[in-house]
């Protein structure tokens, strides 16, 4: 225990810059001197091989690590220069990946009869990480894998209840102890992605403590509407994105939101925007100081961008197959599966683009920028 | 001045996105002026023919022959448009309005009979609040050739008109307003020939959306013909499924694309997606235009309607033969010209998460 202490603690001080860095969470500068943020995602390349990747935003590769199983989403360590990047479902494996040099740090692998659902978090305090599983034992019923970091190594230490089945994403809310989690409602075996239970899906926004006990579970209206992205803004407010499995005719909301003390419930969407989604979206994000949502529909090829507060359409534009989306200082970042990376300016009214110099193409649906 | 990597990274790829000689500038300019505006002109040409036609039915001063030659017309050039199928029309599910394909349930029927029921006097304004699955060409056709419909008889002619105007209306409309919004300063037209602008990032994306889009409606065709086939239902013919089984036009509709698709590839001048390919590639060009021939020669050579051919052994045999030759063209198009071409086909959106 000591021993293992001490390696933590020491593998933090070397690191004492970075740590600092990563503090500053949303607060990255893009067109300025100084560090640039660190996208990480999961990519893969025109054979077909899988990759943990790390690039800053002007293009220069960090680290691109091949791995045996495509991942989702990744999760910085909260300091140290580390990163967990997730199995995609239904896979066994994730990988721990030093973000400084792409140094694979430890294969992950799920237990007996669980796998990953492609997203978890690291405790704030750095020690603990979660994430989303399926035990295969009873097809989609929701758990959390509990994993200590020791050294360079996360323990699966035991496992929660998500209180819920296919479970997806989760996140912290602003208090870092209490987690929102989205059940997707989705059944599924080990090896498949194949629903088994279209007919008599349970999707659910949850939240809960580290304890696991239950705090709040809120459904939406539709049935066949799957919760599963999400994103979190500094105030608090979860906004989820939704798939819904259901006929591409129905008119079915895709976008909901949370405000603190408020029930889940539909965000306002126009029509026009609802109808380009193909009833799929992908990934969310929140720029918590501009107050903005971004949403990714691949389906629809297109990248919405809302104010969070007055739900006014701040831009509808085209993107092949945009996946991930996150948060810099000017705007958003926004990845492709087919096409290449934007920058969305969103500092003056009119939104404006600008392609990155980032490999074009093969992006999956998540990327962080640590 | 310019202290930033990534403006200067910003600041060299618009430059070379402007250059002239980009020969993917050049292909996608070129299918834009000699193959995509004019199948988009094409189209809206027979819409707005169809609209005419359809009241000059109604008016008592057309025959239902001729009303069913435009219709035929309007349905041929759509065929013709979807391997053309991206941009504005491609986007909110605007595209249902023109067909609903597949109709598993026949929705088209029942939804019809239901909306004359409750509106007897429909005006092309009431449609344009109704289901697409009312408001396109399969619902006309449903109109003009279903046997449970008989429009020589005066009673259904006057029950079933108003329906007829206001599709061909609602076709005309949509068409014209596509096709303008193709036209359109910074439309369509114009993102597809320079660069950078709202929607493509550089003439590679304008050249992989292209080839994406015909590559998706050669496997459309493949779909098209399997589904009657029953090559999803345990190989038994399911010839109601069949697009476009009312008129018997299911075959002239995969000619049509089939056709579109090819000029894609070929160009209005040689200068079409095959420009991209380098002379070592010469052997990979070969075998796509001899997959096209070989696929058009089985078309041509068909000498019956769908529906007829799915009902005999033969029949069905030579539609499996023009199915493994639809799928042969699709397959050189996905694993061989995509590759080369450096084009990612599909990522997250086919199977995402």
């Amino acid at each position: 225990m000591q021993i293992n202490r001490r390696a933590f603690l020491g593998l933090s001080a070397a690191v004492a810059t970075t740590a600092l860095a990563a503090g500053a969470y949303a607060g990255w500068t893009l067109l300025h001197n100084g560090p640039q943020p660190l996208l990480l995602s999961a990519r893969n390349d025109s054979a077909g091989k899988h990759f943990a990747v790390g690039y800053r935003l002007d293009g220069s590769q960090v680290f691109a690590t091949q791995v045996s199983e495509r991942c989702h989403d990744v999760i910085g360590h909260p300091f140290l220069p580390m990163a967990l990047f997730v199995g995609r479902r239904p896979s066994t494996q994730s990988y721990l990946i030093d973000t400084r040099d792409g140094r694979l740090l430890q294969t992950v692998n799920s237990p007996k009869q669980r796998h990953f659902y492609g997203h978890a978090v690291f405790h704030k305090d750095g020690e603990w990480l979660y994430a989303t599983e399926n035990d295969t034992s009873d097809p989609g019923r929701g758990v959390l894998g509990v994993y200590r970091l020791q050294g360079e190594q996360l323990q699966r230490t035991g496992e929660l209840s998500t209180h819920g089945i296919g479970p997806h994403q989760l996140l912290w809310l602003p208090d870092g102890e209490t987690l929102a989690v989205a059940n997707g409602g989705i059944r599924t075996e080990a090896d498949s992605r194949v629903e088994m239970n279209l007919d008599a899906m349970e999707s659910s926004l949850v939240l809960l403590r580290r304890d696991g006990s239950l705090i709040s579970k809120e459904q939406l209206p539709e049935r066949m509407n799957s919760v599963r992205h999400m994103a979190v803004a500094g105030d608090g407010t979860i906004v989820s994105g939704q798939q819904y499995m259901g006929e591409l005719s129905d008119a079915v909301p895709l976008l909901a939101i949370k405000r603190p003390g408020q029930p889940f419930q539909h965000f306002p969407v126009a029509d026009a925007q609802r109808q380009l989604m193909n009833q799929y979206t992908a990934s969310v994000a929140i720029h918590s100081e501009l107050r903005l949502l971004a949403l990714t529909a691949p389906r629809g090829n297109r990248v919405f961008i809302w104010d969070l507060d007055s739900a006014e359409l701040r831009l509808d534009a085209p993107l092949a197959d945009c996946a991930g989306v996150g948060a810099v200082a000017e705007g958003f970042v926004v990845s492709s599966g087919m096409g290449r990376c934007r920058l969305y300016d969103c500092r003056s009214a009119q939104i404006s683009s600008q392609p990155l110099q980032l490999p074009a193409g093969l992006w999956d649906n998540h990327l962080r920028l640590v | 001045m310019i202290r930033s990597p990534l403006t200067l990274a910003l600041l060299g790829l618009t430059l070379v996105g402007c250059t002239p000689a980009d020969p993917q500038q050049a292909v996608s300019s070129a299918l834009v002026d000699g193959v995509l505006l004019p199948i988009y002109s094409t189209w809206s040409e027979a819409d707005r023919q169809l609209a005419a036609s359809g009241q000059a039915f109604c008016a008592g001063q057309q025959s239902l022959a001729d009303a069913r030659l435009a219709f035929a017309s309007a349905q041929s050039t759509w065929a013709a448009l979807q391997p053309a199928l991206l941009g504005p029309l491609a986007e909110g599910n605007r595209a249902w309005q023109v067909q609903f394909w597949p109709d598993k349930k026949n929705l088209v029927a029942r939804q019809v009979e239901a909306l004359l029921n409750s509106k007897p006097e429909l005006t092309p304004a009431d449609l344009d609040k109704s289901s697409v699955v009312v408001q396109g060409l399969t619902a006309y056709e449903y109109l003009l050739f279903d046997p449970a419909i008989d429009l020589n008889v005066a009673e259904q002619k006057a029950r079933y008109c108003p329906l007829i105007v206001a599709i061909g209306e609602h076709q005309r409309v949509l068409a014209a307003d596509v096709l303008s919004q193709w036209q359109a300063e910074d439309g369509m037209a114009t993102q597809l020939t320079s660069f950078p602008n709202a929607r493509y990032a550089e003439a590679a994306e304008a050249v992989a959306d292209i080839l994406r889009t015909q590559v998706s409606a050669i496997d459309g065709l493949k779909k098209k013909l399997g589904t009657p086939l029953g090559r999803q239902s345990k190989g038994q013919p399911q010839p109601y499924q069949a697009e476009a089984w009312r008129s018997k036009a299911s075959l002239a509709n995969l000619a049509a694309s089939l056709a579109s698709a090819e000029r894609i590839w070929l160009g209005a001048e040689q200068d079409g997606i095959q420009a991209l390919l380098g002379s070592d590639q010469a052997g990979l060009q070969q075998r796509i235009n001899a997959a096209y021939s070989d696929t058009r020669q089985r078309l041509t050579a068909i000498q019956r309607p769908l529906g007829e051919l799915l009902s005999d052994e033969a029949g069905r045999a030579e539609l499996n033969a023009l199915y493994d030759s639809l799928d042969a063209l699709h397959r050189l198009h996905e694993a061989e010209l995509a590759k080369v071409l450096g084009i990612q086909l599909g990522f997250n959106s086919h199977d995402g998460d």
